[in-house]
């Protein structure tokens, strides 16, 4: 009955949605004026400078630190500043994980227009990574810094475990792009567990997996960083073949597994001895084989497999929902019109001009779910490959991909607090 | 890796391909950059959440599905719109027997709305924003039965300009857009 007298008076308002003064304009004999309001408009101009400049100030602190004073702890200061101040103080938006869904639609459609402090949030810390390695995700990052700062232990998972999990980050990022490309959600921003901490209020299902995140990374170092964050798999792109690397110490290893034990992501990978007696050359064929055979192979399946299924993805859209909807109650019209509908109609919208729309977005589902399915075949071909390639290693060295530049390992390495002069 | 590199000693060859990744991952941010920073400059960017106010069918989704826990968005009046009537549809619910200013009779289920007397027959009005939840049913009220000068506008001082604002992913009408900074606020004059 409700519903109803709302889709009656919708009908009313959709008919006089321009009538707009029924009533004329008073005439006062009291010489009444119109009260002045104004609306408050905080200066967020000048808080984005202040953003970029931190950002910027705060990543050149840990750069300095890890690679030039190789000592962990202005990073924990780092840390501090930047849970207190992006996470907590500015609510950890726009942040730089969330940025990569507006650089990937603004590469798609040049109708969208980029603000450049996004622009800036999203390329910074690439640039950085790209120069000194990992040392946005070091302090600067507010959810990098909050794990970091809670961390206690680090229980280790096995290498294979460890190997498929990180292949979650790259499909997560591989779904934010395919939605933020045909304008369907921002995923990262939607699902982002953190935010609500940060704000102290928020949808509850996400605080209470961000409280189970940050509980975990009490144990274990930075799960959200290793196991899900978009950016973070990126910079380990550009870290991997950065300029200057962080090192462990400046003297030979001595092979001690103090450092190991010490990194919070376990980037530091242990000497390996390669059982496995092959020759080079066979070796290097084998490697090749991969390359040639199953790499394609799986790029191929994961394209037709996500090709198949791209309309189930396009409902995630907004108008792909609308039309759904506005299909069905043509085909069985109904009484009561749900929300969406009497808006739909209510602003006089034809189901011509929705397919059109609708038409348009499928087709971008079909184009972008078939590159999708591709690179999760890539990144899954990869991951595989990588478990069963064998490197010989005679000591501990960092991984840089992995490595998030927090200098931990400095004090931990014996060879470290051995006098400056005997170097 | 064909046959004739493996002749390098591994280490080479690993050095040869760090730089050529470190070359591809320079090029990839220079053009990156470089092409958007172009575009970026222009156009004027839109960043700021604002509700259409032509658009918005008073759903009532502002209320639930902002990520604040009392939403960014508020009633606003536009004085110099408004009748002043004293049977005001946004003021009074629609079947009210008496128009007194007993909780019963009135649409604002937070009595957000302040009325004065100004001159027979003329009433003011004014949000107490501080009150205001954006449920939007004196925004219907007004817009169905008065002259539409209650409205509901995202407010940028309460506003966290979300990425995404949650409230744009559920809006019935598609009323929330994004709008570039000289036309945030969108009002109603
Ligand atoms: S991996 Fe992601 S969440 Fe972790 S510090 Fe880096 S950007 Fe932040
Ligand atoms: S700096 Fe050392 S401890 Fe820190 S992430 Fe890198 S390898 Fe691990
Ligand atoms: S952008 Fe965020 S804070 Fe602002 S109205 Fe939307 S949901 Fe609320
Ligand atoms: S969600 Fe949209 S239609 Fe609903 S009240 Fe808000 S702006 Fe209006």
């Amino acid at each position: 009955m409700k519903k109803l007298l709302i889709a009656i008076i919708s009908l009313l308002f959709a008919v006089t949605v321009n009538a707009q003064n029924r009533f004329p304009k008073p005439d006062f004999e009291s010489g009444y004026q119109y009260p002045d309001i104004t609306y408050q408009v905080p200066h967020e101009t000048a808080w984005i400078t202040v953003d970029i400049i931190l950002l910027v100030l705060l990543m050149s602190i840990v750069a300095w630190a890890t690679l030039k004073k190789r000592t962990h702890k202005p990073v924990v200061a780092v840390s501090i500043i930047s849970v207190a101040y992006f996470g907590f103080f500015r609510s950890g938006c726009v942040c730089s994980i969330g940025s990569v869904q507006n650089i990937a639609l603004a590469l798609a459609d040049d109708t969208y227009i980029l603000p450049l402090s996004v622009l800036l949030f999203f390329i910074l810390p690439v640039l950085f990574a790209f120069l000194f390695g990992r040392v946005f995700c070091a302090g600067v990052c507010p959810m990098g810094a909050l794990q970091e700062l809670v961390n206690l232990k680090n229980y280790k998972l096995s290498k294979t475990v460890t190997a498929m999990l990180r292949m979650t980050p790259w499909i997560y990022l591989i779904f934010a792009i395919l939605y933020a490309v045909t304008r369907s959600s921002f995923i990262i921003c939607r699902f982002d567990p953190f935010i609500g901490i940060f704000r102290m209020g928020g949808d509850l299902g996400l605080i209470l997996f961000g409280a189970l995140l940050l509980v975990a990374a009490v144990f274990t170092g930075r799960p959200f960083c290793r196991f899900l964050c978009p950016y973070g798999a990126l910079l380990s792109l550009f870290a991997q073949v950065s300029i200057w690397k962080v090192q462990i110490t400046k003297r030979p290893c001595i092979n001690c597994e103090l450092c190991h034990n010490a990194c919070p992501v376990d980037a530091i990978k242990p000497p390996y001895d390669n059982k496995i007696k092959e020759t080079r050359i066979k070796g290097v064929k084998r490697i090749v084989n991969y390359f040639i055979v199953f790499l394609p192979l799986m790029i191929f399946a994961g394209a037709v497999l996500m090709r198949s299924i791209s309309s189930n993805l396009s409902r995630a859209n907004k108008d792909v929902r609308l039309y759904d909807m506005v299909v069905q109650h043509e085909s069985a019209p109904q009484d009561i019109l749900s929300l969406e509908l009497e808006a739909f109609y209510g602003q006089g919208g034809t189901i011509e001009a929705l397919a059109e729309i609708y038409n348009g977005i499928q087709k971008d589902f079909r184009l972008y779910s078939t590159f999708a399915g591709a690179l999760i075949g890539l990144v899954t071909g990869f991951t595989l490959i990588g478990l069963s390639v064998k490197r010989t290693r005679k000591q501990y060295e960092i991984d840089h991909a992995n490595c998030v530049a927090c200098g931990r390992c400095f004090e931990y390495c014996p060879q470290n607090s051995l006098k400056q002069n005997e170097l | 890796m064909t046959n004739n590199e493996n002749k390098k000693s591994p280490i080479a060859r690993r050095k040869f391909l760090q730089t050529l990744g470190s070359a591809v991952a320079g090029g990839a941010i220079l053009s990156v950059s470089g092409g958007l920073m172009y575009r970026a400059k222009r156009q004027e960017a839109t960043l700021y959440w604002q509700i259409d106010p032509q658009k918005c069918t008073q759903c009532g989704r502002c209320e639930t599905h902002c990520v604040l826990p009392i939403s960014a968005v508020k009633c606003i009046h536009a004085n110099k719109v408004c009748g002043y009537c004293d049977l005001c549809g946004g003021y009074y619910r629609s079947n009210v027997k008496e128009l007194n200013t007993a909780a019963e009779n009135l649409m604002c289920p937070t009595g957000a709305i302040e009325r004065q007397f100004v001159e027979d027959p003329y009433f003011e009005y004014t949000i107490n924003e501080s009150l205001c939840n954006g449920c939007g049913k004196c925004v219907k009220g007004c817009t169905s039965f008065g002259n539409g000068s209650l409205y509901l506008q995202i407010k940028r001082d309460l506003c966290k300009d979300c990425n995404e604002c949650k409230i744009a992913t559920v809006c019935a009408s598609g009323a929330i857009t994004r709008v570039a900074f000289d036309m945030a606020y969108q009002l109603k004059e």
